[in-house]
């Protein structure tokens, strides 16, 4: 049932330049191939629907008015070979200890800044530093980093770069269980002929490190208590944070229902107060407490700054992140990694150009049909320009958002981002992916096997994200000796 | 577990327990209209006493601009404007099921999410009545079905003690209105013609969807003192006042492990203060005027009950408790 498409100037994760299937994609391919396209087309509207049913959506803003969606799902997975994967793993490892390491110096010593490596401005003036608040705290396990997700592509030899680094708030593990969950509900017999990394003892790994985070004045007499801070049911990613703390069984708490009392926290239960210890909070930091950041917030929990400062509470991920994730960072990870680990990274970024230096603006200015355009600051694809796909009308304004404000810019060569095929509609076409890694870290580091299968399902599209279009597949890491044996059989 | 989540079980449940009730009392009265097709000026009179019990007269005269079927079903089932709408409490109910999702059977969300999914989407002809009853029975079945799962699957701790004690309450709150609004009817009746109080003590016997239980219990002849005497205090029909409140008793006590503690005494209190209020000798002793103030007595107590339970659990921030 399954037509091969050519693959034209693209890397395809499932097929080879002449359209025939890659090894590692064989035994899928014959197995979609014993399925009718009525067959399928059925399938994937069980499979659409039960999204709908288990109420897994996201909320989308539209004037004000809240919408409740679901993320649009594929079946055909993204296979990763074990290799591939180990490769992987081990840089992403790599990548979260440096950014950990730079967080923990740049709040504390800057011996990074002080040797040069890394332009002290760009730290500085950066709205996501916060040393005023949290400079020189320490905290437990000096792991800044609990939850990373890190966005990789790949590009048209198929090499696996890092695209972005998301060190804040990274959602979407719900989906990934939830997409596996699926897929085994409704297309059990694929999974028949592979042997893939399972999902189920990752989320008490999670659990686990949560809890390694005691704060200091925790004691040892009692287990530290842990919840989930979350801004609520109109928050987009609210039903990532009800399967998160469904999963760890941590309580599920919005600001209102905590308060600080002589630098403790406490939430308010049916009887009465009681301390928390660690707080896994999915309110981003202007939000979290009125009296330390943005006094207009409602979300957060005023005092709980205080707290955290003394030693009294944990909050994961670490307060001031955000200097490390942005877009402008980004580009100096691989010096972070050679300053503070002296190695060479494993994954490389993609090519990123400054516009706040002279000669590299003049240089992107002149070829902005070829590069894409970046905002530092922002995220979720808004704010950007993709040359190639743009008009000349944006290509002028963006030339001229550049101009007056350029160091709020970067550039990045457009990458062929490669491309797997996807089944909507009753055909197979293919589509650009890209594959969200997270990095779990506490005692010790987990990283998620496999991880969020991102499609632009828009034909053509670049842009995955789900508020715009995007839609997510399940993602198989082959397991290594017991594939092989299995092929030979 | 946390004070908000236990106010969100707390109002989720009563939502399930109310959408279920009013769909039922909508239904009931649409094939009651039927049958006294032929007493028209009697069946506007009825719809009067059914949007008394399920919302509010007033209201919905500031809603409409005239009486009409449609007016009243619209009011009645679909109303935004109407919080007890049945479709504005299968909203309420899903919201609160969606914030407490980490306690709540996954099945309990899925039946309700179905239900507020299909009825969120439902496009009902005006006059469409068959639509109408569809309607009501998916939501009685909903109901039914979420009390099913919450029965089977939940462990016997704070979480299900709240949702019980909440449906026991709404359930009593509802018997009460019922036989309030329908006392004072049938007192308005009684001055103007014998034999029409049978018909009051029937409703009152079918929204309650009790009357095939009292016809086995009492001989098949409708005396208003028997009717009242199985809806206020018999002790084994589980729409009973006495039913109810013995159960919201006994999950308070589950609930607080048998202890009274400095906390729970005034629960406790107005608790007794309600029950001894209660009996089926007082309530044989009133003659029929006194009923009515009776059951507005008896609707403050209930209403009483419910704001102290709030404050003993600190479901309502202090700053906000009058």
């Amino acid at each position: 049932m399954f037509k091969p498409y050519e693959s034209d100037h693209f890397f395809d994760e499932m097929l080879q330049q002449n359209g025939t299937t890659k090894l590692h994609y064989q035994a899928f391919h014959n197995m979609i191939n014993q399925f009718s396209a009525e067959e399928l087309r059925e399938k994937h509207e069980t499979a659409q629907l039960s999204f709908l049913r288990q109420g897994i959506t996201f909320t989308v803003y539209n004037d004000n008015v809240g919408t409740e969606r679901t993320m649009p799902f594929d079946f055909i997975p993204i296979i990763v070979p074990p290799d591939a994967w180990s490769n992987i793993e081990k840089g992403m490892k790599q990548r979260a200890e440096a950014l950990n390491l730079f967080l923990e110096d740049v709040y504390k010593e800057q011996n990074i800044l002080k040797d040069g490596v890394i332009p002290r401005e760009l730290v500085e003036q950066n709205p996501n530093y916060y040393r005023e608040q949290v400079g020189g705290v320490d905290i437990p396990l000096n792991n800044h980093i609990f939850l990373a997700g890190i966005d990789l592509i790949r590009d048209q030899q198929g090499t696996y770069r890092v695209l972005e680094d998301n060190l804040r708030n990274p959602s979407g593990m719900s989906y990934v269980y939830q997409n596996r969950y699926v897929m085994r509900q409704v297309y059990p017999e694929f999974f028949n002929r592979h042997s893939i990394h399972s999902l189920e003892h990752q989320l008490s790994n999670m659990h686990d490190a949560v809890l390694a985070h005691a704060p200091k004045n925790c004691g040892e007499e009692r287990d530290p208590r842990a919840v989930l801070l979350t801004p609520g049911m109109y928050n987009s990613a609210y039903y990532d944070h009800v399967f998160l703390a469904q999963q760890m069984g941590i309580e599920l708490v919005e600001g209102r229902d905590l308060k600080v009392r002589n630098g403790i926290v406490y939430m308010k239960t049916i009887r009465g107060l009681q301390q928390v210890d660690i707080i896994y909070r999915r309110i981003d930091d202007e939000y979290l407490d009125p009296q330390a950041f943005n006094p207009d917030s409602t979300l957060g929990v005023e005092g709980l700054l205080e707290a955290y400062r003394k030693g009294n509470v944990a909050i994961l991920n670490g307060i001031g992140n955000g200097v490390a994730d942005d877009k402008a960072m980004y580009a100096y990870v691989p010096e972070m990694i050679r300053y503070y680990l002296n190695e060479e990274p494993l994954i490389p970024n993609v090519d990123t150009y400054f516009m706040r230096n002279e000669e590299q603006r003049r240089w992107a200015l002149e070829r902005l049909d070829e590069l894409v355009i970046k905002n530092v600051g922002a995220s979720g694809g808004y704010d950007m320009l993709i040359g190639p796909h743009a008009s000349e009308e944006e290509i002028a304004m963006f030339k001229e958002k550049i101009l007056e404000n350029p160091s709020q810019y970067i550039a990045q060569p457009t990458i062929q981002l490669s491309r797997a095929p996807a089944f909507q509609d009753g055909r197979f076409y293919p589509c650009h992916v890209d594959l969200r890694i997270f990095v779990m870290r506490g005692d010790e580091t987990h990283v998620l096997p496999g991880g969020l299968s991102r499609v632009a399902l828009k034909e053509g599209s670049l842009v995955v994200n789900s508020s715009q279009g995007g839609g997510g597949k399940d993602t198989w890491v082959l397991k290594g000796v017991e594939n092989h044996a299995q092929q030979s059989s | 577990m946390l004070s908000r989540v236990a106010d969100s079980l707390y109002w989720m449940s009563r939502n399930i327990e109310r959408a279920e009730n009013n769909a039922r009392v909508l239904g009931v009265q649409l094939i009651q209209m039927l049958e006294a097709s032929s007493e028209d000026s009697l069946a506007k009179y009825d719809w009067e006493a059914v949007i008394e019990i399920c919302g509010s007269l007033y209201e919905f005269n500031q809603l409409y601009d005239h009486f009409s079927i449609n007016n009243v079903i619209d009011y009645l089932a679909f109303s935004e404007d109407n919080g007890s709408s049945i479709l504005s409490c299968i909203k309420f109910a899903r919201e609160n099921a969606r914030v407490t999702r980490d306690i709540i059977p996954t099945d309990l969300f899925e039946v309700w999410n179905d239900l507020y999914l299909e009825s969120s989407n439902i496009y009902i002809p005006a006059g469409s009545l068959r639509e109408v009853h569809h309607f009501i029975k998916r939501v009685k079945i909903a109901s039914l079905t979420s009390q099913g799962v919450i029965e089977s699957s939940m462990s016997r701790g704070v979480p299900y003690r709240f949702i019980k004690i909440a449906k026991w309450l709404e359930r009593a709150e509802k018997t009460t209105r019922i036989l309030n609004v329908l006392s004072e009817k049938s007192s308005q009746d009684a001055e103007r013609a014998d034999g029409t109080n049978y018909y009051y003590w029937r409703s009152a016997l079918q929204l309650l969807n009790g009357y095939d239980e009292y016809l086995k219990k009492y001989p098949p002849r409708m005396y208003e003192k028997d009717v009242l005497t199985f809806l206020v205090t018999d002790y084994a029909f589980p729409r009973s006042i006495q039913y109810c409140m013995d159960h919201v008793r006994e999950a308070i006590i589950a609930l607080e492990g048998g202890r009274v503690s400095h906390y729970s005494w005034r629960m406790y209190a107005a608790l007794d203060r309600l029950m001894d209020d209660f009996d089926e000798m007082k309530l044989k002793s009133l003659d029929v005027h006194q009923i009515s103030s009776y059951l507005d007595e008896f609707q403050d107590r209930c209403n009483d009950i419910s704001e102290v339970f709030s404050q003993t659990y600190y479901l309502i921030e202090p700053s906000h408790v009058p």
